[in-house]
């Protein structure tokens, strides 16, 4: 008995003794219990796409995206100097996180569809945040956005950019996009996409499904590979009918590199769509890398805070 | 069984002596400062924790990076992914003491050196640094003010933005101690 209560007594010393010296202990289980994963992508974009990562509170981006002319086939190589002559696409548009998690923004792009002169609007939500110990797997966002063509009416009222009433001219997107990131490098998104247009042309689709997939690759702090995909659910009668018409759909890829220079996001972008916004180039895309047409773009994301200078120096 | 219950309550009252000379702060607030010619920066938290063992006289810190709020989130953004890499090393720790034998069980305002490592952007370096310890009726406050030479821990800053980015760093800590008690 007098062993034991020696060699508890003893236990209890070190244990203390332990105690005075480190006092580490205390905090073991420090910092928040589900630490959440940061910066799964660079920016709020992709490439074409929404990735889910978001404006924070008070923050303006100010964005301007553009699409060269074809690279090579018909309409590009020497002539056009392989399609720096020509754009099919610009947007520029300010956006502007609400909250952290909430982020609205308006834009204006000249549109490469049957409709062009657009003037966008989109509201985007974060909904889950990826923890770093796995006990939330993915973060998703919600994206909606309504996109209206300001254009002068067709006159034949068999096209599409022929509008009878105003709710003619309005498109539409409804996505979600859920991402992971694996490591500090790599991350992986997916993205349901549906697109309703009011307005399309024969034997085309009002509604379509589409799923994205697209990544980011790190290769440096500051420069990171991306790449996206989409695959548009057109029915077979519709690309059928096109077909015979002449027009072959097909699904927009991306690959680009994304290079972080202080306040701006540079994105260098090789697509085959020509449009940037969602309503256009998942249903539209016409133009195939296999034939050279694509076309490098750029998308260039500056940040900038407003308010709370004030609230910030207190 | 007399022994053991005598050992018992030599443990016990250990114990107790122990828990009234430890004492922690689990909002202790950090803030650094950095002016550089283009631009000041300037981020906070309050998530730190901080222990101070008043009989040994040693202190402890502990801060997640990812915590610190800056006003401009880009600049958060930066400071996490590029300068301290708050995923690989997401918290900074120091462990150290107070260098003089002041006691701190009576009250009094005492002028004190720490010297300890601080283990930042995972990289260990010594500091011997001057800070406040206040003592009033078993409340204990801490404070301190000193610099960081970002390169003593391995932060790169490239040349690009090296007008950006000031070569050190005022970082400031302020902790209020209560009891530990229970432990």
């Amino acid at each position: 008995m007098k062993i034991i209560a020696f060699l508890l007594l003893c236990t209890s010393i070190s244990v203390y003794g332990q105690a005075q010296q480190d006092l580490s202990h205390l905090f073991d289980s420090t910092g928040p219990a589900h630490p959440k994963v940061l910066y799964t992508y660079k920016g709020t974009r992709i490439i074409m796409g929404h990735s889910t990562d978001m404006l924070r509170k008070h923050e303006l981006d100010f964005r301007v995206d553009h699409r060269f002319g074809d690279l090579g086939g018909e309409f590009g190589g020497s002539k056009t100097f392989y399609g720096i002559d020509n754009s099919t696409d610009i947007r520029i548009g300010l956006e502007y996180g609400i909250t952290d998690r909430l982020m609205a923004g308006l834009g204006r792009s000249k549109g490469s569809g049957e409709q062009r002169q657009l003037i966008d609007l989109l509201v985007k939500y974060k909904l889950v945040e990826q923890t770093q110990d796995g006990h939330v797997p993915v973060s998703v966002a919600l994206l909606g956005t309504a996109v209206m063509s300001a254009m002068t009416s067709e006159e034949d009222p068999h096209k599409a950019a022929w509008f009878g009433d105003a709710s003619d001219r309005m498109s539409y997107v409804a996505q979600s996009i859920v991402s992971r990131k694996f490591g500090d490098r790599l991350a992986f998104s997916l993205s349901p996409t549906y697109v309703h247009r009011n307005r399309v042309g024969y034997m085309d689709m009002n509604n379509m499904f589409a799923l994205g997939v697209g990544g980011r690759l790190k290769v440096s702090k500051r420069i990171g590979i991306v790449a996206e995909y989409f695959y548009p659910f057109r029915s077979q009668a519709s690309r059928d009918y096109y077909k015979s018409q002449g027009i072959t759909f097909y699904n927009p890829l991306g690959v680009g590199l994304e290079i972080e220079t202080g306040g701006h996001v540079f994105h260098i972008n090789f697509t085959n769509s020509t449009a940037i916004q969602e309503t256009q180039f998942i249903p539209e895309t016409t133009t195939s890398w296999l034939q050279g047409q694509f076309r490098w773009g750029f998308n260039i994301s500056r940040r900038f805070t407003l308010f709370g200078k004030k609230d910030w120096k207190k | 069984m007399k022994n053991l219950f005598l050992l018992f309550s030599l443990v016990i009252i250990t114990s107790a002596v122990s828990a009234q000379d430890v004492f922690s702060c689990k909002n202790t607030r950090f803030s650094f400062f950095s002016s550089a010619p283009l631009e000041d920066i300037e981020a906070k938290t309050d998530k730190g924790v901080s222990a101070i063992n008043v009989k040994t006289g040693a202190i402890y810190f502990k801060v997640p990076i990812a915590s610190f709020q800056f006003r401009k989130k880009l600049m958060q953004d930066h400071f996490n992914q590029n300068y301290l890499e708050s995923d690989k090393f997401p918290f900074a720790e120091f462990k150290g003491k107070v260098v003089e034998n002041t006691d701190l069980s009576r009250n009094g305002t005492y002028e004190v050196t720490v010297e300890g490592m601080l283990n930042l952007h995972g990289v260990d370096k010594a500091y011997r640094e001057k800070g406040t310890i206040t003592v009033k009726d078993g409340n204990i406050t801490a404070g301190s003010t000193f610099n960081i030479r970002v390169a003593d821990h391995r932060i790169d800053v490239p040349s690009m933005v090296v007008k950006n980015v000031a070569e050190v760093v005022a970082v400031t800590v302020n902790a209020v101690y209560t009891a530990v008690v229970n432990r």
